[in-house]
């Protein structure tokens, strides 16, 4: 468009000129979308409750046994499975076993949830520590990481911890940040723990594993009898409940989107009401429709995308404030396709002003002037 | 050469149950260089008489031609390019957008190719509202807000002006210049203006007048 340069001037103009008004909307602006962002942090947030451990952990596919549904905490491995896989793929491999258990504190009765992510010390799938050391740096018998959740609970590093069923005491060599499954927090222990556990609890316990994580892509020539390699998107949309939570939070969050656009859209029907005579004088001086229309789209495109620029710095300022333990969790490309979503919309929504502009006739701007 | 040829153009409105003949075979002509005034009581058709020679209403039947082009038989969806590069405008007020200074009322109606041929500045200039080429028309005086209304016409060098009781909005001396304005540009860019009118102070400055009566041109 020849003209598009000095429209979008005309468009800025307009905004600068009628600055108290546009300050007042883009405020507005700012604030729908700093209430989507936030609330979109906390479904995503309370998302990850669910998933966390498994959505941070190096690995691309899982290997269970077939009748598991998906669900790496019914599956069973024979022992020798993780060699056999190991020796099918370029790809790294390692086992995992997953299972829900009771921890208590050293002189203490209450029970602590926890779900105990078991792993080979050292393997691909160890979380990284954010204070002390990984299970296989320490000298200690048995060591534990746990999920930084369980600091709120004055469990420190160094402290003894024991498992409720067993009773084998665990001493405390890390914390993880972020790490749940199943509104949960993990804690990571070596598989021979997980071995005594069993062993403790069941004399005739013989070596299972739930799962073999694998990290990279090779894996058209893992083919063992009654097992499958599933990926992880799969894995974790078929963690009890996350499906269903996911598609609530989602929900909210884009009805949340598309009424916030729509009451932009619907603001700015309102000012092109008052503007009806102008836009019949520019028409009358033969402005073409298509300058009209890029008018229209330039301004509402400036509100938005300003509005989302600030937003984004709001929101990101405040997750940066917010503790540690709020379920808040803001991806940058999640947040983006937020506001670009909005944008979108918004500018999607004053089709309703293009229609009306459309329609006035030029003819108002000979005569008296008055509609 | 007749810049704006109007040729028995007929225009009628359904009025409730009966029909109202607002313009009854029309001819109209008026050569470059020529101010033509169109003179009548209100409701006696000026107001559609300038809407059919501008483009913006289309006659029941009659011929519209404008620099020698048939305007009347182009389709409508083109009617906003004519008037943007063949018509200048006068309304009865300045009509000018809020948000713009002098200079920008001109450029932005400005086609490309036009900007080689007149200057916005130059124009502005011409008539005496230099002073005001940065200055918004909130801060402007009536007669200033019109002069500058009146430069725009002639930003896009159009075949024809077309003004609409330009001196309603001003008191008697102002008009006045804004017509002696209308008159000189048209003279020395040789366009033809036509102005409806019903102020007859200002009819001395025109070269010929036309009274509009029951639907007919009087001469």
């Amino acid at each position: 468009m020849q003209s598009g340069g000095i429209t979008l001037k005309q468009a800025w103009k307009e905004l600068v000129y009628g600055k108290k008004k546009y300050i007042l909307i883009e405020l507005l602006l700012v604030l729908l979308m700093f209430m989507v962002l936030f609330l979109s942090g906390l479904a995503e947030g309370l998302g990850r409750a669910v998933s966390s451990g498994i959505e941070d952990m190096d690995a691309d596919y899982y290997l269970l046994d077939d009748s598991a549904e998906d669900l790496i905490t019914v599956s069973s491995l024979n022992e020798d499975v993780p060699e056999k896989v190991k020796k099918q793929t370029t790809a790294l491999t390692a086992p995992l076993d997953i299972q829900r258990m009771y921890l208590v504190k050293e002189g203490e009765a209450e029970k602590l949830n926890v779900t105990y992510f078991a792993i080979e010390p050292d393997s691909f799938i160890e979380p990284a520590v954010m204070d002390g050391v990984g299970l296989a740096d320490s000298d200690v018998p048995d060591p534990i990481i746990l999920d930084d959740d369980f600091l709120l609970e004055g469990i420190a590093l160094g402290d003894t911890v024991y498992d409720s069923s067993s009773d084998i005491p665990f001493t405390v060599t890390g914390f993880a940040k972020d790490q749940m499954y199943g509104h949960v927090s993990i804690g990571f222990i070596s598989t021979d723990t997980y071995a005594k556990i069993r062993k403790r609890l069941s004399p005739m316990y013989t070596k299972m594993y739930h799962a073999v994580a694998i990290k990279g892509d090779d894996i058209e020539n893992i083919g063992i009898e009654g097992t499958e390699v599933i990926s992880k998107e799969d894995i974790i949309s078929s963690i009890p409940s996350y499906t269903a939570e996911h598609l609530t939070i989602t929900m909210i969050v884009w009805v949340l989107i598309v009424i916030s656009a729509v009451i932009i859209g619907i603001f700015h029907y309102i000012l092109t009401l008052q503007k009806r005579k102008q836009f019949g004088i520019m028409k009358a001086l033969g402005m073409s429709m298509g300058r009209l229309v890029f008018l229209v789209i330039s301004e509402v495109a400036m509100l938005s995308v300003s509005a989302s620029v600030i937003s984004l710095v709001l929101a990101f300022g405040m997750a940066g404030a917010l503790p540690e333990t709020m379920p808040f969790y803001l991806e940058t490309s999640n947040a983006v396709a937020v506001v670009t979503a909005f944008v979108l919309i918004s500018i999607f929504s004053s089709i309703l002003s293009i229609l009306n502009i459309s329609r006035i006739d030029p003819i108002t701007a000979i005569g008296g002037g008055e509609e | 050469m007749s810049l704006l040829e109007i040729e028995k153009i007929t225009k009628s409105y359904q009025d409730g149950t009966e029909k109202q003949q607002v313009l009854d075979e029309v001819s109209l002509k008026v050569d470059g260089g020529e101010v033509v005034a169109i003179v009548g009581p209100s409701g006696s058709g000026k107001s559609t008489l300038l809407s059919i020679a501008g483009m913006l209403l289309s006659p029941d039947r009659g011929i519209v031609r404008i620099g020698g082009t048939e305007e009347s038989s182009l389709p409508k969806k083109e009617w906003a390019k004519e008037r943007r590069e063949r018509i200048g405008f006068v309304f009865q007020s300045h009509h000018l957008l809020p948000y713009l200074n002098s200079e920008e009322q001109l450029t932005l109606f400005q086609e490309k190719r036009k900007q080689k041929k007149v200057s916005a500045l130059e124009l502005l200039k011409e008539l005496d509202v230099e002073s005001c080429i940065r200055k918004y028309p909130a801060n402007m005086s009536g007669g200033e807000k019109q002069r500058v209304a009146i430069a725009r016409a002639f930003i896009n060098d159009p075949d024809i002006i077309l003004a609409d009781e330009p001196t309603a909005s001003l008191d008697a001396k102002r008009g006045r210049q804004a017509v002696e304005m209308i008159r000189n540009e048209a003279k020395k860019r040789g366009k033809a203006a036509v102005v409806v009118t019903h102020d007859e102070r200002i009819l001395d400055l025109i070269d010929k007048i036309y009274p509009l009566e029951n639907g007919k041109l009087m001469l």
